[in-house]
């Protein structure tokens, strides 16, 4: 990530086990891939559960938004423990919660309504980017 | 002694998942492979960043399973996670190493998936679904005996349910100890400014439909005050 300082960080949970972690690993690709490509970046969460210095370098430099699909909330404790700020945190369940009888797919393909949730998710992901990026204050 | 008594019990299955490469979705969608379709009765899994945010249930995970770890790259951070945080691994496989260039053509996004994703997970899978079976079939036992309630993963098992009274009627919802529990932890006291914020949080696990949310925010509180006990 060279010439990037504004670039924002998007980090998933990429939980394995339900629907919500593919959700939030395909919510980040669709923003760093095609709503906000050169502004955002995913960075692998595992890399901060090893403890990867030029990782923790680089979320303590950059603004995160975190992705996570269950109340574990996997991804914002990460980057919290990185000693980095999170900007904002999302959650799949929240938006998984405003539709009701939908069938997303599972943890290991979307569905049309998967993949429509993911977008919705990546859209409000991706205006928070440009929100950070503007220099507009943390929530 | 029976090839039965020699089985290990279920093999643990630690994906590194790296958003990064497509190496990271081949371990992720590999090891969903293996749980649902090639070994479903012998394998489980745990999330691998559980071990800094869950708690020492889930941090034993790789005391209580023999455990495989699937990375992406030679960075192995699945490995040295499980390591530092659970303990030895049984095995350690690394994608790259499996499917040396033939990830070249791969894609993170499943959807960018195309014939070579799905060659490199199968391939990837059926490595795993073999190492699964030789854990089995020399009985590899495991450092811990295993505590079902503990050290599953939390999304591959419903979470508890709990009960509210609401226009007289008991209604369940999903995850609401694990709710209150974390609200009492924080630091939320039980009281009626409180409310609003209890229900959003029960809003993320349970459907509450815009015309019950006030009923629904008075029961949670008398459930909540009960709960942390004022």
């Amino acid at each position: 990530m060279e010439n990037d300082c504004d670039k924002v960080l998007v980090i998933p949970c990429s939980g394995i086990g339900k629907v919500h972690g593919l959700i939030s690993r395909e919510s980040a690709y669709l923003v760093t891939d095609e709503l906000a490509p050169g502004e955002t970046d995913v960075v692998c969460l595992a890399l901060l559960v090893k403890e990867d210095e030029e990782t923790r370098a680089e979320v303590q430099a950059h603004p995160c938004i975190t992705i996570d699909g269950c109340g574990k909330a996997c991804a914002q404790k990460n980057v919290e423990i990185a000693g980095a700020k999170v900007a904002e945190a999302f959650q799949v369940a929240r938006f998984l919660s405003s539709h009701r009888g939908a069938q997303p797919g599972s943890g290991s393909e979307l569905t049309e309504e998967g993949w429509a949730i993911s977008r919705e998710i990546a859209e409000a992901v991706a205006a928070e980017a440009a929100r950070l990026r503007a220099g507009e204050e943390v929530a | 002694m029976s090839a039965e008594m020699n089985k290990a019990t279920k093999v643990g299955i630690i994906s590194c998942s790296g958003e990064e490469i497509p190496e990271g979705t081949i371990s992720r969608s590999a090891v969903r492979r293996v749980l649902e379709s090639l070994r479903p009765h012998d394998a489980v899994t745990l999330c691998l960043p559980l071990f800094l945010a869950g708690n020492e249930g889930e941090r034993n995970f790789a005391r209580t399973h023999p455990t495989i770890t699937i990375d992406g790259c030679d960075k192995q951070c699945a490995r040295w996670g499980t390591e530092k945080h659970g303990g030895p691994v049984a095995r350690a496989l690394v994608v790259s190493e499996i499917l040396g260039t033939e990830a070249a053509g791969c894609s993170r996004s499943l959807r960018g998936r195309g014939q070579a994703d799905e060659t490199a997970v199968a391939a990837v899978a059926d490595r795993i679904a073999a190492e699964v079976d030789a854990l089995m079939s020399e009985g590899v036992k495991p450092q811990m005996a295993e505590d079902p309630e503990a050290d599953v993963c939390a999304c591959m098992k419903p979470a508890p349910t709990g009960s509210v009274c609401v226009r007289g009627k008991q209604v369940e919802i999903n995850a609401l100890p694990m709710v209150f529990a974390k609200l009492a932890s924080d630091g939320m006291r039980a009281e009626d400014s409180n409310a609003s914020a209890l229900l959003e949080t029960v809003k993320m696990f349970h459907y509450i439909a815009p015309e019950d949310e006030s009923d629904y925010r008075d029961a949670l509180l008398a459930a909540y005050q009960a709960f942390v006990g004022g």
